[in-house]
């Protein structure tokens, strides 16, 4: 064998598998995935479909199915046969398209929303709050690495404006999550001193975005969850065909009563087996927490900020936490409450004025799951606020931003009434 | 200075695919070289500069200056007794240096246990450099090691692909390599083994282990802590998946290293042959990061022996081996860190060894018609599998957070 055939024989594969690589990443593939894909997407509530970009951009543009995007956390799992997945499967026009599982706080949302901006423009969402997010450090580092990736950083780079204190904000809370390693940790530091990103810069994100989105659009359709088939198909047809408020607020409050009965907290058997009849040192154990002073106000404006860009009419819920439970735990319920108003004084004072405000509600039986997710009753009542909201028309929004929320005076602020009204008078622009 | 260098990215080694892109770009030149038979120490010397750099930037400057200390501390130490050594030869003076040696490992092992947090001494990869130096000079007192050059030495201690996990080289080994160009047909042998270990290097790191390490482990290790403080099967079906883990992210990573080394025309020994399959839990630590249970049988076990015997420690040669193997594990053992855990597994696996020759022994006296067939020998691998899985469930330190909450 002569050395240029030995040579040919050691590397040719090499070099053969590297070409193949490159061409399949660099080859612009055309995305489109099935309605079946579509379908189950919405449902996955999965890490893939939340950092990536085709599937929600191509539900989001649907023209046969109208995909409405659902923003919320972990409640969005409680799939019993009144989620709203369920509910819009049998009596309304639109599919919700669920964004969020356990540890999706604001900022995941705001990269999850930045990359189906265009979509998103004059549409409609549904945004659930829940007080636990707004703890002292905020979204935790690995919670935030999990929902978001590189795609989703470099398209919000990309358009990020150096002179927007949102943007700014925005680059110093990446900066924190993600630390200052690799492009993304230094274009955020960039923007986050208010310096714009180079002309390199911007090729390389270009180009780096190029194969990102050839990923996406190549896998992130593969290997989706079965919660379509498993969880929500199957309950369809266990709720009756015509809709009647009452009579599903009954069988509501009957699943709740049947599926409750091992427990005072009036918490679903299968959650009380498995997370707190073993577990030790509950009673008194949330005696000091409080969510009144949190990054995650700053998160929160910034998601607002977002969806005035894009003119988004959405409708909050805040979330309960239940009663009995919490007198367990010995959670402050004042503590909880004034949490509540803070956000709803934040929302409200910017012109969000749809709020289904659930706070107050975690002492009715049936309305909640488990500790902190509503169920069964709660669902129904959720469904009844949300439905006519999107089926029927609304009048536009008018939102008016206001940095002041995105300062630490903002963040920390206790809500009484006088600091509120203080804060109005000497921060607020109106 | 130092803002500057932590705003510069920081590249672990083997880390990411684009670390290899980066690091074969660099070493082409130098494959380019060797086939010509030709070796650019220069260029050599630059890349892994450029590289250690890269290891230890950003938020890891202290550690580069502790790897920097550390480096001209040991080449003093060594390079001051190999001269002294060409004179006289007291074992005062050589057990003293040999401590010296490994003064910045105890120190760095046994903070944590005595003080709470990390040492400011440690580095990533000290535990490999204190071998590699404690080795030569060892080797150096037995007279292996003829000529020893500081320059030669400092390329030894922080070769660029072996700096952080190893394999453990000798200095003897590695500095004949260096003396010579491999033949083209040799460096080509070398070139096609290496492009073989880097594949399934990428096939065990980046594949196989991306389901252990980040879906089924974590997955396990969440639904155990979710049944309370108590043993419960998933806990079993921790220790399986975490030995994998184990298993395939440290040999994914000892092949790249030694692929890399091959490249670069330094013939580093392998590390894990098939450990799994081993028969018994002697065969097994010839399987099992090998460089270091050599490094330990050579430098621990063997040494303990020779000087038992010349000084009649012990009067049966079977408590002997038992003994000389309780030490070479525990020591090990307190190598890994010093927690109960590491510890425990170093004594577990010192009994294993006592137990194995004793069966040797009774088999021999006792079963002389036991003969080994393919059902016997299946056996004997599922026995020393299962072993070696509950061992590395103590060593993972999983039941550390499972019964006490802590790390």
């Amino acid at each position: 064998m002569t050395n240029r055939q030995r040579l040919w024989r050691i590397f040719g594969p090499v070099i053969v598998a590297c070409l193949l690589v490159v061409v399949v990443l660099a080859i612009p593939w055309h995305s489109h995935h099935s309605q079946r894909t579509l379908q189950k997407a919405a449902v996955s509530i999965s890490p893939t479909v939340f950092k990536n970009r085709s599937i929600k951009v191509q539900a989001m543009s649907d023209h046969k199915v109208k995909y409405v995007p659902f923003f919320g956390s972990s409640e969005l799992n409680r799939m019993d046969r009144f989620h709203p997945s369920v509910m819009a499967a049998r009596y309304h026009n639109y599919r919700p398209f669920l964004f969020g599982a356990r540890g999706t706080q604001s900022l995941p949302q705001l990269f999850n929303m930045n990359m189906m901006q265009a979509q998103m423009k004059n549409k409609k969402a549904v945004f659930i709050i829940s007080p636990q997010w707004f703890v002292k450090q905020g979204v935790l580092p690995d919670a935030f690495k999990y929902y978001n990736g590189t795609y989703a950083n470099l398209l919000w780079l990309k358009q990020a404006n150096p002179k927007s204190k949102y943007d700014r904000y925005t680059a110093k809370r990446l900066v924190k999550l993600l630390g200052d390693n690799g492009s993304v940790g230094s274009y955020s530091q960039k923007i986050a001193a208010g310096k714009p990103l180079s002309k390199w810069d911007r090729h390389w994100i270009n180009f780096k975005l190029g194969i990102l989105r050839n990923e996406d659009n190549l896998f992130s359709g593969l290997a989706i969850n079965s919660n379509y088939q498993r969880r929500i198909q199957p309950r369809i047809h266990q709720l009756p065909k015509f809709y009647n408020y009452a009579d599903l607020q009954a069988s509501a409050s009957r699943d709740a009563r049947r599926q409750t009965t091992n427990n005072n907290f009036h918490v679903l058997n299968r959650f009380y087996n498995s997370r707190i009849r073993q577990a030790k040192g509950l009673r008194n154990s949330q005696k000091h927490f409080s969510y009144l002073r949190s990054p995650e106000y700053g998160d929160l404006e910034v998601v607002l900020n977002q969806m005035a860009k894009t003119h988004t009419n959405v409708i909050f819920m805040i979330t309960p936490v239940n009663a009995w439970w919490e007198k367990y735990t010995g959670l402050s319920m004042p503590m909880y409450y004034h949490t509540a108003d803070k956000i709803k004084y934040q929302l409200r004072s910017q012109g969000f004025n749809n709020i289904l405000d659930y706070s107050h509600r975690g002492d009715e039986p049936g309305f909640m799951q488990d500790t902190i997710h509503i169920g069964w009753k709660g669902w129904v009542d959720f469904d009844h606020s949300v439905a006519p909201f999107i089926e029927h028309k609304q009048p536009q929004p008018h939102y008016h931003m206001d940095s002041a929320f995105l300062s630490k005076k903002w963040r920390n602020l206790k809500p009484t009434k006088k600091n509120l009204q203080n804060f109005q008078q000497t921060e607020l622009n109106h | 200075m130092v803002n500057w260098i932590s705003s510069l990215p920081n590249m672990s080694a083997y880390g990411t695919p684009t670390y290899f892109i980066y690091l074969l770009i660099a070493i082409l030149p130098l494959g380019i070289g060797l086939y010509f038979g030709k070796r650019f120490s220069w260029y050599e010397a630059l890349i892994s500069l450029v590289f250690l750099f890269l290891m230890f930037d950003g938020s890891n400057t202290t550690q580069m200056l502790s790897l920097i200390v550390y480096v001209i501390y040991q080449t003093c130490l060594v390079m001051w007794y190999y001269h002294y050594r060409q004179q006289k030869n007291a074992s005062g003076v050589f057990y003293l240096l040999v401590f010296l040696s490994l003064l910045p490992i105890i120190i760095v092992k046994f903070t944590p246990a005595m003080v709470g947090h990390n040492s400011l001494l440690g580095f990533l990869g000290i535990s490999y450099l204190t071998f590699r130096a404690a080795g030569t000079i060892i080797e150096t007192r037995d007279g292996a090691v003829k000529e020893l050059n500081w320059w030669k030495f400092i390329r030894f201690m922080v070769f660029m692909p072996t700096i952080t996990s190893g394999p453990i080289d000798r200095y003897r080994r590695f500095s004949k390599d260096y003396r010579q160009v491999p033949s083209r047909e040799k460096y080509l042998q070398l070139v096609e083994k290496g492009i073989k270990y880097l594949f399934i290097g990428f096939l065990y790191k980046f594949i196989i282990d991306y389901f252990f390490a980040q879906r089924w482990l974590p997955f396990a290790e969440r639904m155990a802590l979710s049944q309370g403080h108590h043993l419960s099967w998933w806990v079993v079906a921790v220790a399986y998946l975490y030995s994998c883990d184990l298993y395939f992210d440290f040999a994914g990573y000892s092949l790249f290293a030694v692929a890399i080394s091959y490249f670069m025309g330094v013939e580093t020994p392998m590390n894990f042959n098939l450990p799994f399959l081993s028969k018994n839990i002697k065969e097994f630590w010839n399987r099992w990061h090998m460089s270091l249970s050599f490094w330990f049988r050579d430098y621990i076990f063997m040494r303990f022996v020779f000087t038992a015997t010349k000084k009649h420690w012990f009067k049966n040669r079977n408590v002997l081996s038992s003994v000389a193997y309780m030490i070479n594990m525990i020591t090990m053992g307190f190598w890994h860190g010093v927690t109960w855990y590491y510890i425990l597994y170093g004594c577990l696996h010192g009994l294993a060894l006592v137990v194995d020759d004793a069966w040797l022994r009774y088999k021999r006296k006792n079963l002389k018609g036991l003969k080994s067939t393919a059902l016997t020998q299946n056996v004997a691998r599922f026995i020393t599998f299962n072993f070696v899985v509950f061992s590395f469930l103590i060593f993972s330190g999983f039941l550390n957070t499972l019964f006490f909450g802590g790390h």
